[in-house]
């Protein structure tokens, strides 16, 4: 008897598939294997890589909650051919998943803390789960500060949740995009310029950041200028990937695997990488 | 405990072990010797320098599939690669033996990579000690050395009239017959090899990542990847999936860090989109990340990437190179 591989994944069904931007889908997937699909638990910031058989395999950030609606759900941006591949699956159709896989924004210890989420573009996706759980154990953070940027309104990739985090207590959610349309009466602005303009404060505060590479650049400077220290600031990386596991070294920076080191970092621990991301 | 046997008795015995097993050992093919599986004990070379490429292709595949996907009636079915035969890699040098020992490392660590841990643990390895260096062999200055048994199961050394049996593991002794002439003489003195300064590189080589070194000596590099591919420890791979006639394969197979796009993502964000940094992290690989995660520097000094380069890059006088820059900085 063969020893179980790490390669095959979990073989899944195709529940909703609902079109977010025009370019981003959200997928919703079910375990077929009833005791796998209740044993997979996972947490905020953690990934799973999808597999369209005959296309190939690719990590995406599980943007669900473990126990929350039903089964796993991943934001698709169609960019290559595996996404392409997975946003043509159709509802009841097969793919592949394996994970969950890596760290996790560690949201137990920024409990009493003010909460700042700063996404752009399809960087929202990791951080959908940190603010619905946030949301979820809303009195235990104090302020939670949303700013989320786009190319454009249609752009906005968590829509539909808009109304929910507004309305809850002590959030604010702050909206920008670079370029607007005849219906936006909205900000229209970069996002480290939002943050400059809102100027959270540092006192007591935790950043949580993801987005384009060169968002992220710009904006850790404003927040440095507000007073935050690296390991108030937390990020996760992007990185090419085959296997997840820690051996096809494609997402090797430094001395780091982002799959099992990663891909949650602060902003620290980056600056001590040899190698910069 | 040292045995011996005659050539004629060790062809004998290998005559036996490849009625059960698969031999890989090394053979000649169009010009070149090559581990490949044998299927006449006579082809195998007794006498050769060293091979084209290491042996680490056993047990990792320049191409395979990881497992395969059927379909019938709207179910799917994933069927997982299997290894069916015990095996014999007959004939490895010590240093692509020692090779084997660093894939380890990755490959076994937790979650272990299950086709190369069931290869692993079905492959015996049966070592030749080198009775002569090659210009290119620097393997004591990597923790080895010609006559070096640690990472073999056996261990020939060849003499006048046959061969000198170490027998290193019990997967090795359970190979062996018994009735074996015990070798009462002493061992033959192993060749000298030139030395490469590579003391002190691990702490040597983290001081000078944004050197220009690194982009002036990849001017030349063409990245073709031959020093990945002839490398008994460079291991990174890719993953695809094959479609064909209605099955889909999933199939890994060797990839370079110096191929452009290595690290490129769908997005197209790429950490290292110069030559010099992709070589860059060639070496930093094998010289620091690797040793920090598994204690061990990933050369083992078997001198295949610098032969094979068709532009002369050379781990050698990379690591001399560096250590120049170390005393040029203390001294200035």
């Amino acid at each position: 008897m063969g020893l179980e591989s790490p390669f095959i994944p979990y073989v899944a069904t195709l529940k909703m598939s609902t079109q977010l931007t025009p370019d981003i889908k959200l997928l919703s997937v079910e375990l077929k294997d009833p005791d796998t699909r209740a044993g997979f638990d996972y947490k905020p910031g953690q990934f799973a890589l999808l597999s369209a058989f005959g296309e190939g395999e690719a990590p995406f950030g599980i943007v669900s909650l473990p126990g929350q609606g039903d089964g796993l759900e991943f934001a698709v941006r169609r960019i290559g051919t595996v996404t392409r591949a997975l946003q043509e699956l159709e509802p009841g159709d097969i793919l592949g998943v394996r994970g969950p896989f890596g760290n996790y924004f560690p949201l137990e210890d920024y409990a009493g803390g003010n909460i700042i989420v700063i996404g752009g573009g399809i960087g929202m996706a990791p951080l959908r789960p940190v603010i619905n759980r946030i949301l979820q154990q809303r009195d235990d953070y104090q302020q939670l500060l949303i700013i989320n940027g786009a190319r454009t309104p249609q752009d906005l990739v968590f829509q539909p949740e808009f109304p929910t985090w507004r309305a809850a207590p002590r959030t604010r959610l702050e909206l920008t995009v670079d370029r607007g349309d005849e219906h936006w009466k909205g900000r229209v602005a970069l996002v480290p310029d939002v943050v400059k303009e809102l100027a959270p404060s540092p006192n007591n505060a935790i950043a949580i950041i993801c987005g384009p590479p060169i968002m992220i650049r710009f904006t850790l400077s404003v927040l440095k200028n507000l007073g935050f220290k690296d390991n108030q600031i937390v990020t996760t990386l992007e990185a090419k990937m085959k296997c997840g596991l820690g051996k096809c070294a494609r997402c090797n920076i430094g001395d780091k695997y982002v799959c099992q080191d990663g891909p949650v970092f602060t902003l620290e621990q980056v600056s001590q990488f040899l190698e910069q991301p | 405990m040292n045995l011996f046997i005659s050539k004629d008795d060790l062809i004998r015995w290998l005559e036996l072990l490849l009625r059960e097993r698969i031999i890989i050992a090394p053979i000649r093919v169009q010009g070149q010797t090559m581990f490949q599986p044998i299927s006449k004990v006579e082809e195998i070379m007794f006498d050769f320098d060293n091979t084209a490429l290491s042996s680490k292709g056993w047990f990792l595949p320049p191409t395979e599939t990881l497992f395969s996907v059927r379909r019938d009636d709207g179910q799917i079915k994933l069927m997982p690669a299997t290894v069916e035969r015990d095996a014999i890699i007959f004939g490895i040098r010590p240093c692509d033996a020692r090779g084997i020992a660093l894939m380890d490392g990755p490959f076994l660590q937790v979650p272990s990579d299950t086709l190369y841990q069931e290869r692993r643990n079905r492959t015996t390895i049966i070592g030749l000690a080198c009775r002569q260096a090659q210009p290119e062999c620097f393997c004591t200055s990597m923790g080895s050395a010609p006559d070096d048994p640690s990472h073999v199961d056996i261990l020939l050394t060849e003499v006048k009239d046959g061969y000198i049996v170490q027998v290193v593991t019990e997967k090795g002794k359970a190979l062996l017959p018994k009735g074996w002439a015990k070798y009462k003489r002493k061992m033959p003195t192993p060749p000298q090899l030139k030395t490469v300064p590579t003391k002190g590189i691990v702490s040597a080589i983290r001081e000078f990542f944004n050197d220009p070194y690194w982009e002036r000596l990849a001017d030349r590099c063409l990245h073709c990847n031959i020093c990945a591919y002839v490398c008994p420890t460079c291991y990174c791979f890719d993953v695809r999936d094959y479609p064909d006639k209605g099955k889909v394969e999933r199939v890994r197979s060797w990839e370079s860090c110096q191929s452009p796009g290595f690290s490129l993502t769908a997005g197209g964000y790429d950490p290292r989109t110069t030559k010099g940094e992709r070589l860059r992290q060639r070496f930093y690989h094998k010289l620091l990340y690797f040793p920090e995660r598994f204690q061990e520097v990933a050369c083992v000094g078997c001198g295949r990437c610098g032969k094979a380069c068709p532009v002369n890059i050379d781990i050698r006088e990379v690591i001399s190179d560096l250590h120049q820059l170390a005393e040029a900085k203390s001294g200035s």
